[in-house]
């Protein structure tokens, strides 16, 4: 009875027997992790940004509660003493400068929203007409109706979002001074546990390329969010200088979408151009506008000022990388996503960076003696 | 002190402590017990088993080890493969500060001979060290320093001793 390769039917039975429980027990732990991962979602749905959030305030903060635990003074007293200080002097700066007016501007927005747009797709069709006349075959595709579709609806979106944003961002007032108090008190203590879990062998390899990712992280993000917040500044005080409206929130969204590399700055600019154009007309201030924008912004400031001094060149993305992660960050996250994408990819690239680069000069396997006891 | 005083001021259970143990080393004595609390905060406790290698000669070093109980055999390697043993060190002993201060390729491998807890004070943690807290890692390093002088002041006295036994055995040779 040796049918089946050899086997006896015992054996095919017991084989078969092996086979089906082995399926049906790997089919029954794939849906119950696929379920245990759905609740795991489910239960840290709001968490991501908030957590993102409180890191990067507690990587900026923590220069400063060095600074104060220098004084000899434990570190909770501190970060507390360093809390206590950002709101004194961001209360006090309220007081003198005066809190810029941002509901009426809003308001102000809202209504002269529309009007922006309408020239800018009266622009956009005077360019079609021109492009027609070329290429016939764009008649076509509507191009200037499927822009005014798409910044009504994103319009309205923003319209609708913002009760909601508003609560959102008053939950994040809340969590992230108590993430980060607890990220700036206890970091040190988390990151000591897991890398303790480490087994013997490799505990050495392992401290030491985190302390070289730690570093290198903080550096990033430190630099990132401080050249964010320059940027943002001189546009909102260049602006100011031109009788151009909404300088503080055009001075934001230069900072917000600088954080992107490349293309953020292109994107950032184009409110700020647009309204000029509108209100301003072609004359010398919106070419002054642009300056700001484009020789004072990006030019003189970001890349022979900021870049060199803040951002080391070992996180430089390839342009490619970061498209890619624009575009996967959008898919995740939206507009944030766009927004974080980029960093996040940047924050993996030194990971893998150091830990090449410690595999090449620490290789543990890389005899550095030779026979003899001399140095190669 | 006295006696008497500290027998009563002595907190019950200290000697169990990592921070008696480290007070123990000959280059932390002279640290205060707020110091000691914070050298215990920058070192890792690791357990290992018999026969489990810390480190092998030719890897790049990051730190130095304390034994603080167990055997840790130091040995290298000749041309042929051989093991040949160069110390046997006990609890209370320390090794690998060649490494502290800068990355060198260790010189001997180390291995325990039974289970043992080693405290690691690594580089890394130093650096970090000295930003925050440079006051008392300022001490924790002029002790090291201490015993690392007085070794090498042993050395020279030794390689002394032996070039006066060499020149002499030679005297001797050319005498007859």
């Amino acid at each position: 009875m040796n049918s089946q390769g050899g086997m006896t039917r015992a054996q095919v039975a017991v084989f078969y027997l092996v086979m089906t429980t082995s399926i049906a027990s790997g089919i029954a732990i794939y849906s119950s992790a696929s379920t245990a991962t759905a609740l795991l979602k489910t239960a840290t749905a709001g968490l991501f940004l908030p957590v993102l959030i409180s890191l990067i305030v507690s990587f900026l903060l923590d220069p400063l509660v060095q600074y104060v635990e220098g004084k000899r003074i434990n570190r909770t007293i501190s970060i507390f003493v360093v809390y206590i200080f950002l709101f004194l002097a961001t209360s006090l700066l309220l007081l003198i400068i005066g809190p810029p007016n941002w509901e009426g501007m809003i308001q102000a927005l809202k209504a002269d929203f529309p009007r922006y747009i309408s020239h800018s797709i009266k622009y956009l069709n005077g360019l079609l007409m021109i492009a027609q006349e070329h290429f016939p075959f764009i008649v076509n595709y509507d191009i200037a109706e499927l822009i005014s579709s798409t910044s009504q609806s994103f319009f309205g979106l923003i319209l609708k979002e913002t009760p909601q944003s508003a609560m959102r961002v008053a939950s994040l007032l809340l969590l992230v001074p108590l993430f980060s108090f607890f990220f700036l008190r206890d970091s040190r203590r988390i990151m000591r546990s897991l890398i303790s879990l480490t087994p013997n062998r490799y505990f050495e390899m392992v401290l030491d390329i985190y302390a070289h990712v730690s570093w290198q992280l903080a550096h990033f993000i430190r630099g990132r969010i401080l050249e964010a917040l320059i940027i943002g500044v001189v546009v909102w005080m260049g602006l100011s200088l031109t009788d151009i409206h909404y300088a503080p929130i055009l001075g934001i969204i230069a900072g917000a979408t600088n954080l992107v590399p490349y293309i953020g700055p292109l994107i950032g600019m184009i409110p700020g151009l647009i309204i000029a154009v509108v209100d301003l007309g072609t004359g010398g201030q919106f070419w002054w506008v642009l300056c700001v924008y484009f020789i004072i912004g990006q030019v003189i400031l970001d890349n022979f000022i900021l870049i060199p001094i803040l951002i080391s060149r070992v996180s430089n993305l390839h342009p490619l990388w970061v498209i890619l992660a624009i575009i996967m960050g959008g898919k995740l996250y939206g507009v944030i996503g766009m927004m974080i994408g980029v960093p996040i990819a940047s924050i993996l690239n030194i990971i893998i960076i150091e830990i090449r680069q410690y595999r090449r000069t620490f290789n543990p396997y890389n005899r550095y003696f030779s026979s003899r006891g001399k140095l190669l | 002190m006295n006696p008497f005083w500290s027998n009563i001021f002595r907190s019950r259970g200290y000697e169990k402590t990592l921070a008696y143990f480290l007070s123990t080393m000959p280059m932390f004595n002279k640290l205060d017990k707020r110091e000691l609390g914070f050298l215990e905060n920058i070192v890792h406790l690791r357990n290992y088993h018999s026969d489990e290698v810390v480190f092998n000669q030719g890897d790049i070093g990051s730190g130095m080890y304390f034994i603080r109980s167990g055997q840790v055999q130091i040995f290298n390697q000749d041309e042929h493969g051989t093991e040949v043993v160069q110390a046997v060190l006990e609890a209370g002993d320390f090794f690998g500060e060649v490494a502290l201060t800068a990355s060198r390729p260790r010189c001997a491998s180390a291995r325990t001979t039974e289970p043992t807890v080693l405290i690691g004070l690594f580089r890394s943690d130093v650096l970090e060290a000295v930003r925050r807290h440079p006051v008392p890692t300022a001490k924790i390093m002029l002790g090291l320093n201490r015993i690392i002088a007085d070794r090498l002041l042993q050395c020279s006295l030794q390689l002394e001793t032996l070039k006066r036994q060499q020149t002499l055995a030679k005297k001797q040779q050319s005498h007859e």
